[in-house]
């Protein structure tokens, strides 16, 4: 399914390219079809975190890191709607590709180790976390081709490594709770990108106000 | 003395009232914790969250919020207690931000000591719950003969749908006033929507809710109804151009009777005619002479000879018993004739029709009978065959005259079967409530010798009646009185098909006077001993073409068969 779903986004994306050499579909149709996909994506790792939520070891709260420890904080993002709204076109966009491509890595290993999560519904979790990693290498596919048609100054991709190493813990606790922490920073995350793509539409869009 | 116990007892006052201040000072305590209920965001802009004090303490007790804030040095306190109302902290523009966490606490202070709520860890986009939508309207509309509702609503107050910041999503859901079931809708970004499956004549009540990306549902927004009309223009054009067709008609119909009233007249109320007596000339009559008149009256007048009478309706009463039918040759005996005994006067009770059609019909059973005919050799076998299964008379007898493939088993306890067999030629004839059968010979006028009522329960065919067994009560004196059951009388007992009535069988006294009486009827009564398979009350078969009655008068058949 994997695979199908590898060719099913390339596919994807050379009918982008051909739209794209084509020129004839607008940018706020791409936009659409993206921030569609970014809403499919937040609405996955909002489920996946309730999930997680419902089999939380209470010491966990307590011992939870700081979600200024997820690795994506260091890049800098509007915190409120005034803040946000002033933000160029070509920097949403950049910040949006940045924030999908720094959790490649991190959902690999998510998925790697959600084998031995000791969660009850555990099965149901790594469906949800191989539909994540799809959902967002397809989105990455068609955000690439929307900043091609925007410019250069919406090709800088800030790096933002993931430096949690190949597992997410030795015991039980910590696996819940590094899972849960990860889950929730993915959360944020996807929810910024979803936001972003979203005023980029509605600005791309003047003509349309049903698109806002 | 005095001095010292007034000082005393002054003491003791004062130590009364030190004991009092203490009692009361130690029912004073610091406060209770307060708890955080939790924290609401509307349009992701602005948020407010909301706390429990404990007790206070019994003193005067202030609450005060404190928070940190990712990126954010520093512990601040609320910004507005007010604008929320009581036990609450709103946080304005200025102060809210996303994608950041909050850490809340709530401290509460009087003069004895502070106590402090748990940590309130949240982020904005987490809390987000927006108000409700506002200003739904509904509206009935049609096209082209379909009702449908249009609904349409605003978006809820405060919250902006221009910069993309948000993203509203709707539902409704729908009632119709009778059920308690809503029927639920997502509307998507739009805010209006078509809802077409919609029945006339009803009250529809709809509500609307939203979210705000993947938040929280707001609260439904409150009630709104319309009623759907009844299709009055539909049917009131319907009726008006049903009555206007059907005038028309009905006036050119008006037309013509009034034009040709006179031969409505004629047809419908025709002139009746005047007494008119053969042979009694009126102008005779005018003049007035009375013997002329008398003579005139009883010469002319002819009454209906009695030979004549009888002539028209010699017919055979067929006495038969089932192995009559095993016979064939007896079959051939039964050529189908009836025989009305002579002595017999069909008269029936007032509301039944004249004896002249029963006699007509009697003639209409005897060409039935030759025309069934042909099945009796048929169903010889048959009757063979099925004898056992048989009650001796009727079956065959069914079998003979009418071509049923199922044998109707017949026992006292079941009339209702041969009602069912005579139900093939189920003519209401009248309903007779009796039926009053005389007896009289010789040709006489009517001469009632013995009235024997039965109730009759139904009338089959024209000529039938199927008498109900068992006594009258209103006549169960008289019938009482006829235990000895004379003679020439069998009652009978059943009534079926056309022309068989089935006679129950009598006494041997009965058997022995039926044989004496009738060579003609040796076979039945031969039967009646010889069949094996008689069970029950012994019964006689007899088919004759009779009016049920009580009693039936067995007669000997001329020796025609």
């Amino acid at each position: 399914m994997a695979h199908r779903r590898t060719s099913g986004s390339k596919l994807l994306m050379t009918v982008l390219y051909m739209v794209a050499s084509c020129s004839a579909v607008p940018i706020s149709d791409l936009l659409d079809r993206a921030s569609q996909g970014s809403d499919k994506l937040h609405s996955l790792s909002t489920t996946l975190t309730q999930v997680l939520d419902s089999h939380f070891p209470p010491i966990g709260r307590v011992i939870t890191p700081r979600p200024s420890t997820c690795h994506t904080s260091s890049l800098h993002t509007p915190n409120d709607k005034a803040q946000a709204l002033q933000v160029s076109e070509s920097d949403l966009l950049s910040l949006a590709r940045s924030l999908l491509a720094a959790w490649v890595d991190p959902l690999v290993v998510l998925s790697a180790t959600v084998n031995t999560l000791p969660h009850p519904a555990q099965s149901s979790i790594s469906n949800k976390i191989q539909e994540l990693q799809q959902h967002s290498k397809s989105l990455g596919d068609g955000l690439d081709i929307i900043s091609g048609k925007m410019g250069p100054a919406a090709q800088a991709i800030s790096t933002l490594p993931y430096r949690g190493g190949n597992d997410i813990g030795q015991d039980k606790i910590s696996k819940l709770i590094n899972f849960h922490f990860l889950m929730s920073c993915f959360r944020r995350d996807s929810h910024k990108i979803d936001i972003f793509l979203k005023v980029l539409r509605c600005r791309a869009a003047k003509m349309q106000p049903e698109m806002c | 003395m005095t001095v010292c116990t007034r000082m005393r007892g002054h003491l003791g006052l004062a130590l009364l009232l030190l004991l009092s201040a203490a009692v009361e000072s130690n029912s004073m305590s610091p406060p209770g914790k307060p708890v955080l209920l939790g924290c609401r965001s509307p349009e992701k802009e602005t948020f407010t969250c909301w706390w429990e004090p404990g007790s206070d303490g019994g003193l005067k007790t202030t609450h005060r919020l404190f928070y940190e804030r990712e990126r954010l040095e520093g512990k601040h306190e609320c910004p507005d207690y007010r604008s929320a109302g009581r036990n609450s902290c709103f946080f304005d523009r200025d102060h809210t931000s996303i994608w950041v966490d909050y850490h809340l606490t709530v401290v509460a202070s009087n003069e004895l000591g502070n106590t402090t709520s748990d940590i309130f860890k949240m982020d904005v986009m987490e809390i987000v719950k927006p108000n409700t939508p506002e200003n739904v309207t509904l509206l009935v509309m049609k096209r082209e003969d379909n009702l449908y509702l249009h609904v349409r609503w605003e978006p809820p107050y405060n919250t902006d749908t221009k910069s993309g910041w948000v993203t509203i999503k709707y539902e409704l859901r729908v009632k119709q006033e009778k059920s308690n079931e809503w029927k639920e809708y997502t509307s998507g970004t739009e805010t209006h929507i078509n809802l077409y499956n919609i029945n006339p004549g009803t009250l529809y009540a709809v509500q609307v809710r939203c979210r705000l990306d993947h938040g929280s549902w707001s609260e439904w927004s409150n009630s709104t109804s319309v009623n759907t009309p009844d299709y009055p223009h539909n049917e009131k054009l319907f009726w008006i151009l049903v009555s206007m067709l059907s005038a028309v008609p009905f006036i050119t119909a008006m037309c013509i009777l009034v034009m040709k009233r006179k031969n409505v007249k004629q047809y419908l109320l025709p002139p009746v005619p005047g007494p008119k007596i053969r042979g009694v000339d009126v102008q005779l009559l005018k003049r007035g002479r009375s013997e002329d008149v008398i003579n005139a009256l009883i010469i002319n007048q002819s009454f209906p000879p009695m030979v004549a009478w009888k002539d028209q309706i010699e017919e055979y009463l067929i006495v038969s018993d089932d192995g009559l039918l095993l016979d064939p040759s007896s079959s051939q005996k039964r050529k189908k004739s009836l025989i009305i005994p002579a002595g017999f006067h069909l008269d029936l009770g007032i509301q039944c029709k004249e004896p002249t059609p029963v006699q007509r019909d009697l003639q209409k059973a005897e060409e039935r009978k030759n025309e069934m005919d042909n099945f009796v050799k048929a169903n010889t076998s048959l009757t063979e065959g099925n004898l056992s299964d048989m009650e001796p008379p009727q079956p065959p007898t069914q079998k003979q005259l009418f071509p049923i493939a199922s044998f109707v088993k017949t026992t006292d306890q079941s009339p209702s079967k041969h009602n069912s067999a005579a139900e093939n030629t189920v003519k209401p004839l009248a309903n007779c409530g009796y039926v009053d059968i005389q007896r009289h010979e010789n040709a006489k006028e009517v001469d009632v010798i013995e009235v024997d009522y039965s109730r009759v329960k139904e009338v089959s065919g024209d000529n039938i009646l199927i008498l109900q067994r068992g006594n009258i009560p209103g006549y169960m004196d008289i019938q009482r009185q006829k235990e000895n059951i004379p003679e020439d009388y069998s009652r009978v007992k059943e009534v079926d098909g056309d022309n068989k009535v089935l006679l129950q069988r009598q006494n041997a006294s009965t058997d022995s006077s039926c044989r004496e009486k009738g060579n003609h009827y040796t076979d039945c009564t031969n039967q009646k001993l010889r069949n094996p398979h008689v069970t029950g009350p012994s019964k006689v078969g007899v088919c004759t073409e009779l009016i049920g009655s009580g009693y039936v008068d067995t007669i000997p058949a001329p020796p025609l068969m």
